[in-house]
């Protein structure tokens, strides 16, 4: 091994005699490792950036929404998303319900039905309905679903492959300032649990946190405000953790604000994320004297099984719910939304995507990921492209001079024979002095590499992953190449007549 | 047992249609401890001839047995393993490599010894080799900070460094004035007196021939003339050590 390393630096000490070509030479196996690394360092990032952006699109979430709205294709005109949903043939006795078919702005040949019959406004409540009881004209409104929270944790228990359940109602409501009755806002309230923002992974809580699960099985009278809510009612920066809110004429505490971590989806009124309001499901329930859910949010652990669990969770709703053979689904299993599609998406992503098909709304997940790995496999085979040309000019470079160097020192390649050296030892000279070139030229352009594609995230946003992996690749490659470039240079030198050699001139 | 003994050795080069005799069919014995001197005008054979006594070369026709081993038919490989082992090679134009040490250029032969000789005993036997040469405090010179009997005197080293049986030096004062000329003959002399070093040394020059114990005349492919002679002597050189018989060369 030590004599191994003295060849080694002896190598280097021939390479640095002609410092100039040698440094020439090692700019181009420089240059070639470097466009190697980066074109590597962004293929990984991009893909990274599709996986994180088809999970943030909800490629492995579930959203059960109570009720079952269809959607009724009258012509071929527009097409809206309805990719996802698990629809059943209609029942004929539903064609006939007595709903009214409401037209759908934008999709003027679209009409959709409310076919369950929970929803029916003339049927009569036996009880006190909430806003009778808390004397907020608008409490429960909206509230009827068919979803319940035992639902939500026989998901959680009986199905494999489940990662986060989160129950949601949904509400419109009416904030009140406790200490100034002026101060009011009218926004989206959503009843929930603790996990949700686990499912929601693009969310920071600038003040406080969210609902603890100790809160929600309380139903404690707690609140995390969205950021525009917040900004409304207290001002910008403005720390409202410990104030108390009106809602339903009953006092919350809030405990949290939650606002946006990427600047692709900024906090916006009217918005269903951060213009909302966060509470315990189970207040909800208990104040407005429900059991029933809008939504059973559910994310899986691999985004390849969604569809299939989709389908487990159908199942098991329908026997939960003794729904039978010949009637539809009193609830739509989504595996996604076009909605969340075209809002998850950074927009240099979505920029690819639009740009190459007609209708954001029209895409699955399979077409978005098959087209964004199209778009990423070209940039990626554009890079490596620049990476082999670089690399093969490299290659010649470090060829050239060692043929300049065989000819240059074809006495000294005399001498080393007639001192002994066999055919094997000169050759073995010149590929190792090929590889130390290479080697040193790869962790240079290695090194540099790694610096662009960092300097390439930070200036541009473009999303690279160096892997040391990668580091390790590319130098092996340059190694390979130094090999390549000098079997036919060593070659010659082995091949050199000892005497000829020795009195070359 | 001679160290060399050559038999009716031929050397043909043939260059197109023209056919060169180099060597006519030379047959001579050196024994061990000589220093023969070969001489002759250009164009004798001289080189030749020392290019297959080095094994550099191999005869067209003849014998030729090296320490009683016959090297006449061997293959490339052999050839360059007897040269490391048996040879010590001094050339007219030094031959050091250039921006290299005089440690690093003497340490060479040893790189291709076999079995592998580790670091540290190859450079502790290029600096005794160098010390004997009376270059202890020029180790790390490189050649182009020497003076030209410095680095012949660093050549000299390099061709004891692998303890050879027979050192042969192709006009090894061609490129020196006179003076120093006879400090590497001296230098030549004490090697063959004090350590009983075999030396075939080429040289056109009589002069310097007359430095050997026998003088062997070449001419046109053959040998002309092998006396014995009584060697020139000089003046041991003050300014060089002694060549320690300890140090073992
Ligand atoms: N490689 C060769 N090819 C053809 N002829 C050669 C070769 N080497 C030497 N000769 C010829 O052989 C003869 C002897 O040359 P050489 O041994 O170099 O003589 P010297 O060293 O005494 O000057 C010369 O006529 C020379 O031209
Ligand atoms: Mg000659």
């Amino acid at each position: 091994m030590s004599v191994i390393w003295h060849l080694v630096i002896m190598a280097w000490h021939t390479l640095m005699r002609n410092k100039v070509q040698t440094l020439l030479a090692m700019l181009g196996v420089t240059v070639g490792v470097g466009a190697l690394v980066t074109s590597m360092a962004l293929g990984k990032g991009a893909q990274e950036a599709i996986k994180e952006q088809l999970l943030a699109a909800g490629a492995n979430m579930i959203v059960v929404n109570s009720g079952n709205y269809q959607v009724e294709r009258a012509g071929a005109g527009g097409s809206p998303a309805d990719h996802a949903a698990i629809s059943k043939p209609r029942s004929p006795i539903l064609q006939t319900a007595q709903w009214q078919s409401r037209p759908i702005p934008n999709f003027p040949n679209v009409k959709l039905y409310r076919t369950h019959f929970e929803d029916d406004p003339m049927a009569e409540h036996d009880h006190p309905i909430a806003s009778e009881r808390l004397g907020d004209a608008m409490a429960g409104l909206g509230a009827a679903a068919t979803l319940t929270l035992q639902d939500a944790q026989a998901i959680r228990e009986q199905l494999d492959g489940i990662e986060f359940v989160a129950s949601g109602v949904h509400e419109n409501a009416r904030l009140t300032l406790a200490d100034d009755e002026r101060k009011q806002w009218f926004t989206r309230l959503h009843g929930t649990e603790s996990q949700l923002p686990v499912i929601r992974s693009g969310w920071i809580f600038p003040y406080g946190r969210f609902l603890t699960a100790g809160q929600v099985r309380n139903a404690e009278q707690v609140m995390v405000l969205g950021k525009v809510v917040a900004d409304r009612l207290f001002g910008e920066n403005v720390n409202p953790v410990g104030q108390t809110l009106l809602l339903w004429n009953q006092e919350f505490e809030v405990i949290g604000v939650v606002g946006s971590r990427s600047w692709a989806s900024q906090p916006v009124a009217g918005d269903d994320q951060f213009d909302a309001v966060y509470i315990p499901v189970t207040t909800v329930h208990s104040l407005l004297n429900l059991s029933k859910l809008n939504t059973i949010t559910v994310t899986t652990s691999s985004a390849g099984e969604t569809s299939i669990i989709a389908k487990q969770i159908e199942e098991l709703l329908r026997v939960r719910h003794g729904i039978t053979e010949q009637m539809p689904d009193d609830f739509t299993v989504r595996t996604q939304s076009a909605q969340l599609l075209g809002k998850g998406l950074a927009p240099d992503v979505a920029r690819i995507v639009a740009g190459n098909l007609e209708s954001i709304e029209a895409l699955t997940i399979e077409q978005l990921a098959a087209s964004l790995q199209r778009a990423n496999s070209t940039m990626l085979a554009l890079l490596a492209g620049v990476a082999t040309v670089s690399l093969l000019v490299g290659g010649i470079g470090v060829m050239n001079l060692l043929l300049l160097s065989v000819t240059q020192r074809t006495r000294e390649v005399g001498l080393r024979m007639a001192m002994g050296a066999r055919s094997r030892d000169i050759a073995s000279q010149f590929v190792l002095e090929a590889i130390v070139l290479s080697v040193v030229g790869g962790l240079v352009g290695a090194t540099g590499g790694a610096l662009i594609s960092e300097t390439l995230e930070q200036l541009f946003a473009w999303s690279t992953e160096v892997s040391f992996l990668s580091m390790v690749v590319s130098i092996a490659v340059a190694a390979l190449l130094g090999v390549i470039a000098s079997v036919y240079p060593a070659h010659r030198a082995a091949q050199l007549n000892p005497i000829g050699a020795l009195h070359h001139e | 047992m001679s160290v060399i003994s050559l038999k009716d050795i031929k050397k043909i080069y043939q260059l197109g249609d023209n056919t060169v005799h180099a060597l006519r069919g030379v047959s001579l014995d050196i024994e061990e401890g000589e220093f023969v001197a070969i001489t002759g005008p250009s164009g004798s054979g001289k080189s030749t001839m020392m290019h297959i006594l080095g094994c550099l070369d191999s005869p067209s026709e003849g014998g030729y047995l090296l320490n009683g081993k016959d090297v006449s038919n061997l293959p490339r490989q052999e050839l360059a393993d007897i040269r490391n082992r048996q040879i010590g090679f001094v050339f007219q134009g030094f031959n050091l490599l250039p921006r290299t040490s005089a440690v690093e250029n003497v340490e060479l032969p040893l790189l291709y010894s076999r079995p592998v000789m580790a670091n540290t005993e190859r450079h502790d036997r290029a600096v005794a080799a160098l010390t004997a040469m009376g270059l202890a405090d020029r180790l790390d010179h490189h050649p182009s900070q020497l003076s030209g009997g410095q680095q012949q005197r660093v050549a000299i080293a390099r061709a004891l460094v692998n303890h050879p049986s027979l050192i042969l030096a192709d006009e090894p004062t061609g490129n020196l004035d006179s003076k120093t000329s006879i400090e590497v003959m001296r230098l030549l002399q004490e090697l063959r007196e004090k350590q009983g070093i075999t030396i075939v040394l080429i040289t056109h020059e009589p002069e310097i021939a007359a430095y050997g114990t026998r003088i062997i005349s070449v001419r046109d492919g053959v040998i002309i003339s092998d006396e014995k002679n009584e060697p020139r002597s000089v003046d041991p050189i003050e300014e060089l050590p002694p060549i320690a018989a300890a140090s073992g060369y």
